[in-house]
């Protein structure tokens, strides 16, 4: 080849663009996606700020729904008491006192360490639907576990202001009195409170401990109905502070309440720290991530295999299991280069090829006639030993 | 814009500073010493639209052998030019080092070069050049890439240039034992010489001897100023890959050699690469001027993902061709395609010229045809034999039209060809 010419270029400066043009070019290629990011932004914001949050969790105070409670809650609220809803008996022994409130909402999430913690505090209690943890709250109060369950309208019948006040109610199930300073009200409707009623209160320890058998009255659907509301309203807005407590099951430390949380194990700089990593952590990532120039691509050539329409051909045959065709083809294949070893013309007939490849290979021409133009096998296996036998005939013919 | 490894540094000297004022307002006011640095640098920095970038590049290298890409910087602006500079290529041109770092003071000028060792033909073509400049503390900088032209034409390897020495020495023997050699009807009258022991008795000139003491007997040698029409397929059967490289790569290095050699034994060689339409053609060059012409028009020949126009070829044949010539087919011996397209045609070209079809077969193939290790094996082993069958009952055909057939794995073809095509000159065939 002749010597390399060497081609010299123009000599190239800048790229014809000014800080003003790459500026709005980079203007005009983000605006879209920046106002459609914007967009985005704006809309999650307005959406999230004006609603609090709520939740579908039978009586909870933000559960909006029929089950929920949050009819109550606000009106307790707007009345100036102070509602703290709480998951967590850590929180309710932070929060409980003399002068509050401890609204119990079921007891089936309850432990017997958490039912203790709940005694140990002076606030007074208000249980609702927790006939076990009322047992072992006060001796003077039980639940019957008998009575009707469905909510139902009742008259008050005891001398207790609240349940004179409500005047009836509607609710189900049956708490009994089992000692002294416990009142009864609300019996089901043709008996009397000594039968049992749907609300108990009793004095025990220096506080009130008021029991309700049925979350009915509590619901946001019939807080309106009957007395529902005025019951509702005196057992839970007697203090400034209401404790609205509804057990959850992730509450496992029962009265450690003491015990500091991961966080406030560490030293105070670590957070200070943190951010001053997390400085490092995004100079170093403008650092890598700044490629030097763009990627430069290349057509490939074509990657398909030549002897790809051959191994699909095979798998084929597999599936078809055409040991027929398969055979036909290996036998062939063993007799067309046979014959060109013994000089005979492609066109020999099959007579004349297996005489000849007999008398070369030393064998009987029924064996070899069997061989190249038998029955086709019917299995692999059958096949395998077919293939192995041709290749030991033609390797005879080869040797002679 | 981008920063450097000394801004992260920077940022990280924070830490210390962090634990002895443990304060929020600490690392705000760290950060804001980080970017206001890195802003200073970035405004000191020098312009990378400010240099003048002249590049120098061979117009052509062949495969595997190196090129050399020369940048030429020019600082033009005000600032002293510290820069990180890539002369950015294609992968396959497996440049060294394209990173170069370079100091120029205003007005002068400097030179980074690329060692470019290309792993494929074809035209390469030179991607931006990036400039990234530092400012003063290093620690930031500007970068632009800039649109630089450039191309290296990648020429063919011609690998089988190794087999020409001895095919040569082949074509000498056939000019001067041309008196053994019998005559047919191609050969040309040469020269009278004295007869040697071992001349055919037929060669002596009777009416020389006569007047001479000796018997003389009359040399032949090979006609020359023959036409060799090479005829390069680049449709989609070309595309496949023959172990690693499509398969017409060792079509392009087996007309190679076939070219060199047709042209030292004083033939005209012209070359047409055809699938549906001209992608290439050689015509009219004579002598040192035919190898460079051919390697230059093959090495921008890829395969077109398209079938192959035979009528069309023949038309052109017939158009480049008045007189008997060799005409070579580099194509593929595929059954299904050649029965639906040359075999039509080939009688058309037969009839008037002598044709060799010369194909890359695939060792995969014969591996396959052997492989007995289970079931799947046998199984591919008879697709393997049914296809060998068939390119032998398909070459048959060809032959019984007239044409010489040369079917050989992809580095054997181009001296299998280059035999075909002596074995053709030595009968006269031609």
């Amino acid at each position: 080849m002749s010597t390399p010419v060497v081609t010299v270029h123009e000599a190239v400066v800048g790229d014809g663009t000014s800080a003003r043009s790459r500026t709005a070019r980079r203007w005009r290629r983000a605006r879209w996606p920046l106002g459609l990011l914007a967009l985005v932004v704006a809309a999650g914001v307005l959406s999230a700020l004006p609603e609090p949050r709520t939740s579908t969790l039978t009586l909870a105070p933000d559960n909006p729904g029929d089950l929920g409670a949050r009819a109550a809650a606000q009106i307790l609220g707007r009345q100036g008491v102070d509602v703290r809803y709480v998951r967590h008996i850590a929180d309710v022994e932070t929060l409980a006192g003399p002068g509050s409130t401890v609204l119990v909402v079921g007891d089936y999430l309850l432990t017997d360490d958490q039912v203790d913690a709940l005694g140990a505090t002076d606030a007074d209690l208000v249980l609702v639907d927790a006939g076990w943890a009322l047992g072992a709250l006060t001796p003077s109060l039980a639940s019957s576990g008998g009575g009707s369950d469905a909510p139902e309208v009742r008259t008050a019948q005891c001398e207790d202001p609240d349940a004179v006040a409500a005047g009836a109610i509607t609710a189900g199930g049956s708490l009994l009195a089992t000692g002294p300073g416990a009142v009864v009200c609300f019996p089901e409707p043709g008996s009397s409170t000594d039968a049992g009623g749907a609300y108990a209160v009793a004095e025990s320890d220096g506080r009130r401990i008021v029991a309700v058998a049925d979350m009915a009255p509590f619901t946001n659907e019939r807080l309106a109905e009957q007395g529902n509301a005025a019951l509702v309203l005196r057992a839970l807005g007697r203090h400034e502070r209401l404790v609205w407590y509804i057990p959850s099951l992730d509450d496992v430390g029962a009265a450690g309440g003491s015990e500091p949380a991961p966080g406030e194990l560490l030293p105070p700089v670590v957070p200070i720290l943190a951010l001053q990593l997390l400085l490092v952590v995004v100079v170093a990532a403008f650092w890598r991530g700044r490629r030097l120039g763009r990627l430069v691509t290349e057509r490939l050539p074509v990657v398909v295999r030549a002897g790809e329409t051959t191994r699909g051909r095979g798998r084929l045959y597999r599936r078809g299991r055409s040991y027929g065709h398969a055979a036909a083809a290996l036998r062939a294949g063993t007799a067309a280069r046979s014959a060109a070893r013994l000089g005979l013309p492609r066109s020999a007939p099959a007579p004349l090829v297996v005489d000849a490849i007999s008398r070369a290979a030393g064998r009987r021409p029924a064996d070899v006639e069997a061989l190249l133009y038998g029955p086709p096998p019917t299995d692999d296996r059958g096949l395998a030993r077919l293939a192995r036998d041709l290749d030991h005939l033609e390797s005879e013919v080869h040797r002679t | 814009m981008a920063v450097t490894w000394r801004a992260v540094v920077l940022a990280a000297l924070g830490l210390p500073v962090v634990l002895v004022v443990p304060a929020a307002g600490t690392v705000l006011l760290w950060t804001l010493l980080v970017v206001v640095a890195c802003a200073v640098d970035v405004a000191l920095a020098a312009s990378p639209r400010q240099v003048a970038i002249r590049r120098e590049v061979p117009a052509s290298v062949r495969l595997t052998e190196p090129a050399t890409s020369t940048l030429t910087l020019t600082n033009l602006g005000p600032r002293r030019l510290r820069a990180l500079v890539r002369d950015a290529w294609p992968p396959s041109t497996a440049a060294q080092t394209d990173r170069h770092d370079v100091d120029v003071r205003p007005g002068d000028g400097t030179r980074v070069r690329t060692v470019l060792v290309p792993t494929r033909r074809g035209d390469a073509h030179a991607d931006r050049v990036t400039i990234r400049t530092l400012g003063p503390l290093r620690l930031a900088g500007r970068q632009a890439s800039l649109e630089t032209p450039g191309r290296l034409r990648v020429l063919p390897e011609f690998a089988s240039r190794r087999h020409l020495p001895s095919r040569l020495a082949r074509l000498r023997e056939l000019d001067g034992r041309a008196s053994v050699q019998v005559r047919g009807p191609g050969t040309e009258f040469d020269s009278l010489r004295e007869y040697v022991i071992g001349d055919d008795v037929r060669a002596i000139d009777w009416r020389a001897t006569a007047r001479r003491s000796d018997v003389v007997v009359r040399t032949w040698r090979p006609e020359r100023d023959r036409r060799v029409l090479i005829v390069l397929d680049s449709g989609r059967t070309s595309a496949v890959r023959v172990l690693d490289a499509p398969r017409l790569d060792a079509s392009i290095e087996a007309a190679l050699l076939l070219a060199a050699l047709a042209t030292k034994a004083g033939d005209r060689v012209e070359l047409l690469v055809f699938d549906r339409k001209v992608r290439g053609r050689v015509a009219s060059a004579t002598g040192a001027r035919v190898m460079a012409a051919f390697a230059d028009s093959l090495a921008v020949v890829e395969p077109e993902l398209v079938e192959t126009d035979w009528p069309g070829i023949v038309a052109q044949v017939r158009q480049r061709l008045s007189q008997r010539a060799l005409v070579v087919l580099l194509t593929a011996l595929d059954p299904s395609v050649v029965e639906q397209g040359l075999l039509g045609v080939a009688g058309q070209l037969t009839e008037r010229h002598q044709v060799v079809l010369a194909s890359v077969s695939d060792p995969e193939v014969d591996a396959l045809r052997t492989a007995r290790a289970g079931a799947a094996e046998v199984f591919d082993a008879a697709a393997a034999e049914r296809v060998g069958l068939e390119r032998a009952a398909v070459a048959v055909r060809l032959r019984q039209r007239g044409a010489e057939v040369v079917d050989a794995l992809p580095d054997d073809l181009a001296p299998r060809l280059a035999d075909t095509y002596i074995a053709l000159k030595a009968a006269g065939r031609l």
